[in-house]
């Protein structure tokens, strides 16, 4: 089932080809005229600027500045003035971002369409003006409105949040004052934040640049064995995944997942509750709870085994083979832990499939398959953070520890300090579950993972929450090919709030102008991809027809990732609707799964046709204050021609035969 | 193809619009052979719906014909180079509304890569050349009257010096005085050697400038020829001349009587109307002046 993604998507090239050929063969004369073609191309271009001028386009960053302001002012009071950055940014650009495709959109839609009703396409026609100048020049002229528009919008922004800026700067500058007031008077305990220092220092506008590791164990640890063991602590919504590869299974010799876990404290009853998810259609679910016995083990079979093993079908002989297979576990039994294995082998695997193929026990003395190694943890999840939980109160069970793993590291490219140090960032946050007034403390454990002789680092930091915690590591941990971070709160019933990036190396920080200038580019190649398709879309349709179908491709275009694992179903499967046996070798059952499984690959042909809009997204860099890597804005620029080429050469194809009158 | 030493030829050249139905397609030209000579002012006439625009527009290549073949200066019609030396005004001055005269003039200039010091002679002396009003140059188009309009559509015809200018109905829209520049300036353009065709349906001003002319009627060529040649009539002479006494004129009626002709009038010159306007505006104009 999972092939015919490539067979649409190939189908999908194939067409795009054709059509690229056909445009280079029956183009190739007005191509090889561009050099001198550009400047006609910008005539034409220049006149649609011109009337987008006069149809009141300098009014939409007047009416982008209101909407900005008024939802700004009522969305971000109750934020922290960190948060408050991010949500005035978020509001600004998306707001920019709409207003653009909606604005430019109509008008891509109607330049054409307009010229036709007017007639101005006659005069412009008799002149040395090729059909394909005069697609580049309508596309270019809206193009250079929307920069115009863009370069308007971020001057603005830019000044807006100069001055949000400044006051964070004074207010932190301030508090950190009052902190060391108190703090040298011992009316307070904790040395003033320097997070407040830095942030009245440099701002929060800085567009960093930083390292960022793999977050790869949210769970608790134990250093006491070698390699550390893992736990899943039971009555929480941490969750293990393993992941299987396609399970080639003989459904006649009945297969069935097997748990293994160390149990903490040993003997207590225990329950996992499991999901298991058909990786690339992940609408193919079956949940099911199973007890554990006194060893920590269990096996438990699907109801539908087909749906995650393959099979033979009796009637045509095919092999069915579903995709990769997930299991999600979490443990539902408080005061109980679930120790992980690594994976690496049958001996430290916590789940394999067993039972899978008569035929390979008889040859191969197995019958089971092992799923990825080191399966990966994740804790308590909620608005995108992960929560560790502090040490026990007595101290029996440990904290829960986040790990970050930092490979491929260039020394060489990490600023380091005169004292030959580096500098690490932490952002986090904290939720005091008890101990209310004591502030939190966190350890943390940097080491290089490969060098046995280069010390453990360890360091007992005051956690600001949600503000930078700077700290200071020699250089020599970035000697070996991987630094470990470990970090886990040292302060019971204090829980860590982390994400992926919370541990940062910093390397030297870009300007917030040149960070929103980035930003801007890539609205701007979303809108111009836009006003490509309305253009074209122009060319032969009218206006009201021409705007409804660069809606439905931008709606499609944002559709991919959706239609895409919806293709992976197949008929009726696509509702969920399971193939029960007494519909089997019913007529209008197999029509209907038949049309509407031709339905979805037809439009999943559609979306691949389609540009991607989905890879368009200015916000995650600048809302974060990174800086946005130029590879990103590059692979964003260089998608958007590529998606423009082939909507041109529609529109030249079209438009090369189309009368003029 | 048709070899060509004209300035336009065609070979049997037919537009049929199509219709959904074969019933509603129409016929709008039929088989047209025309061939103009390179410095002629040729004429094209006909009434409404006789193909005098599509004619034109399968020239320009803004259409494609439906059978047939057209050669514009030696080279097939609508090809791009050839549109370089080809001056177009269309029966209806379509202009943007939006842009001022020198602005509209500037991009159609851009159209022909001409540098920035090319564009600003060639604006200025085509704007005086058709006598636009300098004060209104710097206005929208779409706040002039239908002449201004018409001025600055000739100007863009004329902006590439092209050696071939095509008019359709060029007079439309304007006064009598107007009319009259528009007919000099198309006598100045012969004199430059350009070769102009000139669709009309203002029969008195084909008549005051064409060498040639054709006329068509429903698509089909129903008369072709020079224009002495149609309108020459063979078998009559005409006398003008000062001093004429009453006396004199029965004497030369009774002359005409005893050598046997038919159908002799006598009467009075008169003066063409168009002559008496103009020559009231002109004066008035120079009074205005001073």
């Amino acid at each position: 089932m999972h092939h015919s993604i490539n067979i649409m998507s190939l189908v999908a090239d194939a067409v795009i080809l054709v059509i690229l050929v056909a445009f280079i063969l029956t183009a190739f004369r007005d191509i090889a005229r561009i050099g001198t073609g550009i400047s006609r191309a910008w005539a034409v271009g220049r006149t649609t600027f011109i009337e987008a001028w006069h149809n009141r386009m300098w009014a939409i960053p007047v009416i982008w500045m209101v909407i900005c302001l008024i939802l700004g002012f009522s969305i971000v009071r109750g934020y922290t003035p960190g948060s408050e950055v991010r949500v005035y940014l978020t509001i600004f650009i998306r707001a920019q971002e709409i207003i653009l495709l909606v604005y430019l959109g109509i008008l891509a839609c109607l330049s054409l369409p307009r010229e036709r009703e007017r007639k101005t396409l006659i005069t412009t026609g008799a002149k040395p003006v090729t059909r394909l100048e005069l697609l580049l020049g309508k596309i270019m002229g809206l193009g250079a409105a929307a920069l115009v528009m863009l370069l308007a919008m971020m001057l603005f922004t830019w000044a807006f949040m100069k001055v949000v800026d400044h006051n964070i700067r004074s207010d932190a500058m301030v508090s950190y004052k009052l902190e060391k007031k108190n703090y040298n008077r011992l009316v307070r305990h904790v040395p003033p934040d320097f997070g407040l220092l830095y942030t009245a220092t440099h701002g929060v506008l800085q567009a960093q640049n930083y390292i960022t590791g793999k977050l790869r164990i949210a769970g608790m640890i134990s250093y006491a064995t070698n390699p550390p063991t893992r736990y899943l602590k039971g009555g929480s919504t941490e969750t293990v995944y393993f992941e299987f590869p396609s399970i080639p299974a003989n459904l006649s010799y009945q297969p069935d997942f097997l748990f293994r876990f160390g149990l903490f404290p040993p003997g207590r009853p225990a329950e996992i509750h499991i999901t298991a998810i058909e990786r690339e259609n992940p609408m193919v679910t079956e949940e099911a709870s199973v007890k554990l016995n006194a060893a920590g083990s269990a096996a438990w079979t699907p109801k539908h085994p087909f749906r995650f093993f393959s099979y033979t079908d009796p009637q045509t002989g095919r092999v069915l083979s579903p995709g990769p297979v997930v299991l999600k576990v979490t443990c539902p039994t408080f005061h109980t832990y679930l120790q992980i294995g690594d994976g690496t082998h049958l001996s430290n695997c916590s789940c394999i499939v067993t039972g899978v193929n008569a035929a390979m026990l008889h040859e191969h003395g197995i019958d089971y398959i092992l799923p990825k190694a080191d399966p990966v943890i994740t804790g308590f999840k909620s608005n995108g953070w992960q929560e560790i939980t502090g040490p026990g109160k007595t101290g029996q069970t440990p904290p829960e520890v986040a790990s970050w793993e930092f490979t491929h590291l260039n020394p060489l490219a990490i600023p380091k300090t005169k004292n030959g140090k580096f500098t690490l960032h932490l952002i986090c946050g904290v939720s005091k579950q008890t101990n209310e007034a004591i502030p939190n403390y966190a350890a943390l454990f940097a080491y290089s993972s490969d060098d046995p002789t280069n010390p453990v680092k360890i360091l007992k930091l005051h956690i600001n929450e949600k503000r930078v915690t700077v700290v200071q590591l020699p250089e020599r941990l970035l000697d070996g090919s991987a630094l470990i971070v470990n970090l886990s709160s040292i302060v019971h019933g204090h829980w860590l709030k982390i994400r992926t990036n919370s541990v940062r190396i910093m390397q030297k920080p870009s300007s917030f102008i040149g960070n929103l200038f980035k930003t801007e580019l890539i609205v701007f190649c979303e809108v111009i991809l836009l006003i490509t398709i309305g253009v074209v879309s122009g060319t032969a349709l009218g206006w009201p027809v021409a705007l409804l179908t660069t809606m439905c491709c931008y709606i499609l275009g944002n559709l991919f990732h959706f239609v895409s694992v919806l293709a992976k179903a197949n008929g009726f499967e696509l509702l969920n609707i399971v193939q029960e046996h007494r519909l089997q070798g019913v007529w209008y059952y197999q029509l209907g799964s038949f049309i509407s499984g031709v339905m979805v690959h037809v439009l999943e042909i559609l979306v691949y046709l389609l540009p991607n809009f989905t890879r368009f997204s200015p916000l995650p860099f600048i809302t974060a204050s990174r800086n946005m890597p130029w590879l990103f804005l590059g692979q964003n620029i260089f998608a958007a021609m590529i998606s423009m080429i082939p909507a041109i050469a529609v529109g030249y194809l079209v438009m090369r035969k189309r009368e003029l009158s | 193809m048709v070899a060509s030493g004209f300035a336009i030829q065609t070979r049997q050249l037919t537009k049929i619009y199509p219709g959904f139905w074969k019933s509603q397609q129409v016929a709008a030209l039929t088989e047209l052979n025309l061939a103009v000579e390179r410095s002629q002012i040729f004429g094209l006439l006909g009434p409404n719906g006789s193909g005098k625009t599509t004619t034109i527009k399968l020239l320009l290549g803004l259409i494609n014909p439906t059978a047939g073949d057209a050669l514009v200066m030696g080279k097939p019609a609508g090809d791009q180079d050839t549109r370089r030396v080809i001056g177009y005004l269309p029966e209806e001055s379509y202009l943007y509304r939006f842009l001022n005269a020198r602005q509209t003039l500037d991009f159609y200039a851009r159209l022909f890569n001409m540098n920035r010091a090319q564009r600003r002679r060639a604006i200025d002396y085509y704007l005086d050349f058709v006598g636009l009003d300098p004060a209104v140059r710097s206005r929208r188009i779409g706040t002039y009257s239908k002449g201004q309009t018409r001025r600055v559509a000739l100007a863009q015809a004329l902006l590439n010096n092209p050696d071939l200018v095509i008019m359709d109905e060029p007079t439309s829209g304007l006064d009598p005085v107007g009319m009259l520049e528009i007919k000099n300036m198309i006598m100045r353009l012969k004199d430059a050697g350009k070769t102009v065709l000139l669709s009309s349906h203002q029969l008195a001003d084909v008549e005051d400038v064409c060498d040639r002319l054709v006329i068509l009627y429903r698509g089909r060529v129903e008369i072709q020829g020079t224009l002495n040649d149609l309108l020459e009539v063979k078998d009559t002479f005409q006398l003008e001349a000062r001093g004429v006494t009453p006396e004199i004129q029965t004497q030369l009626l009774e002359f005409a009587q005893r050598s046997g002709l038919t159908d002799v009038r006598t009467g009075r010159p008169r003066v063409r109307l168009e002559d008496i306007f103009k020559n009231l505006v002109d004066s008035k104009r120079k009074a205005e002046r001073r």
